[in-house]
């Protein structure tokens, strides 16, 4: 095809990343020894731990990237996705820190100031604050310019806030909400004007938290309320006005990383006891072959953790390890219930059956979050020249 | 060579290639005898391989680049079995390297014993027995490397079958995979290890998979391009968000391909256990094959469905080469095999080693 941006250049060895990536493994197997933790599927959305999480900060593997006089450890991303990768297919409890370490870290560091970036980077560095996503809304999910919370100035320069935004993990757990609100009318010529980020503080008055069960019965989705909440002036985040810009940015961070298709090993390692246990050509090369899917995903993911490492922003390559990976994740489930015996069930004596269990009752969301694949795809045939 | 070499090796076989248009292969037409005289010529036969033997000089990766812009170019010659699998093997055996002008295949398949002759022509001498199946340019290839079995161990033995015999046959795309009988034939041959065998095999695979990897770039090429270009409805196709999907869907398909295919065969260089690494990539791409020979179809239409457009010259490649050199099940068992080498708990670590 020759050149295209799809195409991200091999990411580069990393000695470095092996090192670190030895020390977390080492933790991780202490840990589970000693019964800190037991392994679960997506557990960046249900795994809320924060004593794991400040066990992670202590050791300096969150806010990996970031400078040092933020908290952080001007690591490259290739050591940072070594991390991250050893503790998803760990099934570690890495929700509380998740998305404040991934998405919220690196979007202050762009776009805070200074006295923001003071104040809250180091915190979550040492995995004690932690942030939600503000954006999608009752009315509003892939069509996100049609938000409706709206954030108006008062005599005093604050932000006054009135709206609501749903699907917010763990805001029952959470310091902060990066929030896109509507900060001045909606103009038809332009529907990404007049957008936000604002930096919303889920303790200020007028905040209500409403849990919203997912399939399993598990609390991690809530609704969060605005009702006249004052928002300092100060905590505005970037620009006014240059809110669909700085949220485009962030769901990039958002959409490469092996959360994106990691989300189901556990139950791919269940699978591979039960294989082994017994093994049959056709377990055998149903795991070989989910083992060729992931093995292609980490060397895509690693690629754009390359590219992070060079400074680029590659959005589009971002978007189809997302695309990808999630079909991945679900595709794991099918292929398991084809090659052997088992019942789902969280109730299940057997570890594979509750495995399957618990990523049955979380697949339809792996294809939803942070874009659902039909966005994704569409933000690849731009990619293509097709838009 | 350097990275500006390997431009200049695909450069060179880009131009080479503008003169030889691909065509229907058919048993009187087997092959491209033009092109491969005109790679030959331009010492692109022999690149990779060492010049003290014969060859053009250059590393893997130019040999790899030279496979897949021909694996584009749908081109009818036995260039990735001599350049990537063939010819090093026959030097990792310490055997003489025939001329790159001559064209060298590989047979893995079939039931071929070899005996070693102890008529003073000492252990590199033997007697092949047997016959050999789906062999990749069989009555094209002027040398052949048979992996045979033998009392003490596999054999590596390079034969001589210029006008051998062979059965015709041919896969989807009409490419020559028949069979030769030997019948006490005497050859040049190395005793290899089970592992070096392995090896060999997998080196195969990797070859498929790098062919793999550039057709399937091109077929995804193509289709944007024919959706750009083809009205319907006044306007292109590729404006409709029903296309925009599946081409959306091919591209992750040949996107992931190409970063597992591209770090098997850096892995190779490094010299790393070859065998899961390229069994990795030769499942992943068969797979992806699935995917995108059938969107680029379903796209292209009833023209993509006739000899008449370019497009079958790829597909049917596509389609043969996924369950060659090892098909994409049993790559796939050894695979898992491998990964439970040491045990399902070390399932993670074995995957972060492959590649």
């Amino acid at each position: 095809m020759g050149s295209n941006s799809l195409t991200l250049a091999p990411a580069p060895r990393s000695a470095a990343a092996e090192e670190v990536r030895a020390e977390v493994r080492a933790f991780l197997a202490e840990e589970l020894a000693a019964g800190s933790f037991s392994t679960h599927v997506d557990t960046w959305l249900s795994g809320v731990d924060p004593a794991f999480s400040r066990k992670l900060g202590e050791r300096g593997w969150l806010g990996m990237t970031w400078p040092k006089r933020y908290g952080g450890h001007e690591r490259t991303a290739m050591e940072r996705y070594a991390v991250t990768e050893e503790l998803l297919a760990a099934g570690a409890p890495v929700a509380a820190h998740w998305i404040a370490d991934r998405q919220s870290g690196p979007n202050l560091l762009r776009y805070g100031t200074e006295a923001q970036r003071t104040a809250i980077l180091p915190r979550i560095a040492a995995g004690e604050c932690y942030f939600v996503i503000g954006m999608s809304e009752p009315d509003s999910g892939s069509d996100l310019a049609s938000i409706r919370t709206r954030a108006t100035r008062n005599g005093d320069g604050d932000w006054v806030v009135n709206g609501a935004k749903v699907w917010t993990s763990n805001a029952h757990a959470s310091h902060y909400a990066i929030t896109l609100v509507r900060s001045s009318p909606a103009d038809p010529a332009n529907r990404h004007a007049g957008l936000s980020q604002l930096l919303v503080d889920l303790s200020l008055p007028g905040i209500t938290v409403n849990p919203i069960r997912i399939l399993d019965g598990g609390h991690h989705f809530n609704e969060v309320v605005f009702d006249d909440v004052v928002v300092p002036g100060d905590m505005l985040l970037g620009e006014e006005g240059n809110g669909w810009h700085q949220v485009t940015a962030e769901l990039a961070f958002e959409r490469s990383g092996p959360e994106r298709f990691l989300s189901t090993y556990p139950l791919l390692a269940e699978f591979a006891r039960r294989v082994a246990a017994a093994p049959d050509p056709a377990g055998l090369a149903a795991l070989g072959r989910l083992s060729a899917r992931l093995l292609a995903l980490r060397q895509m993911s690693l690629r754009i953790a390359g590219a992070l490492d060079r400074g680029e922003l590659p959005d589009i390559p971002a978007a189809l390890v997302k695309d990808v990976g999630t079909t991945f994740e679900a595709d794991v489930i099918d292929e398991v219930r084809r090659a052997v015996d088992v019942v789902a069930s969280l109730d299940s004596p057997d570890p594979l059956g509750r495995a399957l269990a618990e990523a049955q009752l979380h697949a339809p969301g792996y294809t939803l979050r942070g874009g659902t694949n039909e966005i994704l795809r569409g933000i690849v045939a731009r990619g293509l020249g097709l838009r | 060579m350097s990275s500006t070499d390997t431009d200049l090796v695909v450069e060179t076989v880009r131009d080479i290639l503008t003169s030889f248009e691909p065509f229907v292969l058919t048993a009187e037409r087997p092959w491209d005898a033009g092109l491969w005289s005109a790679l030959a010529e331009a010492g692109m036969t022999g690149v990779g391989l060492p010049e003290e033997a014969g060859g053009s000089g250059g590393d893997l990766a130019d040999a790899v680049a030279i496979v897949a812009t021909l694996a584009q170019g749908a081109a009818a010659v036995p260039v990735a079995e001599q350049l990537l699998v063939a010819a090093p093997a026959v030097l990792a055996a310490d055997l003489d390297l025939p001329a790159p002008d001559e064209p060298l295949s590989i047979a893995v398949d079939g039931a071929v014993t070899a005996e070693p002759r102890d008529d003073g022509d000492g252990p590199g001498s033997w007697t092949l027995t047997g016959t050999a199946t789906d062999v990749a340019w069989a009555g094209v290839a002027r040398h052949l490397v048979v992996l045979a079995t033998s009392p003490v161990g596999p054999v590596l033995a390079l034969v001589d079958v210029t006008g051998r015999e062979t059965t015709h046959a041919a896969n989807l795309a009409g490419e020559p995979r028949g069979s030769l009988v030997f019948d006490g034939v005497t050859c040049a041959g190395a005793l290899l290890t089970d592992a070096r065998a392995d090896e060999l095999r997998a080196r195969y695979a990797l070859a498929r998979a790098v062919q793999l990897s550039a057709a399937l770039e091109q077929v995804l090429g193509w289709t944007v391009q024919y959706a750009g270009e083809r009205v319907q409805f006044g306007r292109p196709l590729g404006r409709f968000q029903a296309i925009q999907m599946e081409l959306a869907e091919m591209a992750g398909e040949v996107t992931a391909v190409a970063a597992l295919v591209d770090s098997a065969v850096q892995a190779t260089e490094r010299g790393e256990s070859l065998v899961p690494a390229a069994a990795a990539a030769k499942v992943r791409a068969g797979a992806a094959v699935e995917v995108v020979a059938r969107l680029a179809h379903q796209v292209h239409g009833a023209i993509g469905f006739t000899q008449e457009h370019r497009l079958h010259h790829l597909t049917r490649r596509c389609w043969s080469w996924r369950d060659e050199a090892g098909t994409e099940l049993a790559w796939s068992r050894v695979l898992g095999e491998r990964l439970l080498a040491d045990g399902p708990d070390a399932l993670w670590p074995a995957l972060t080693r492959v590649v």
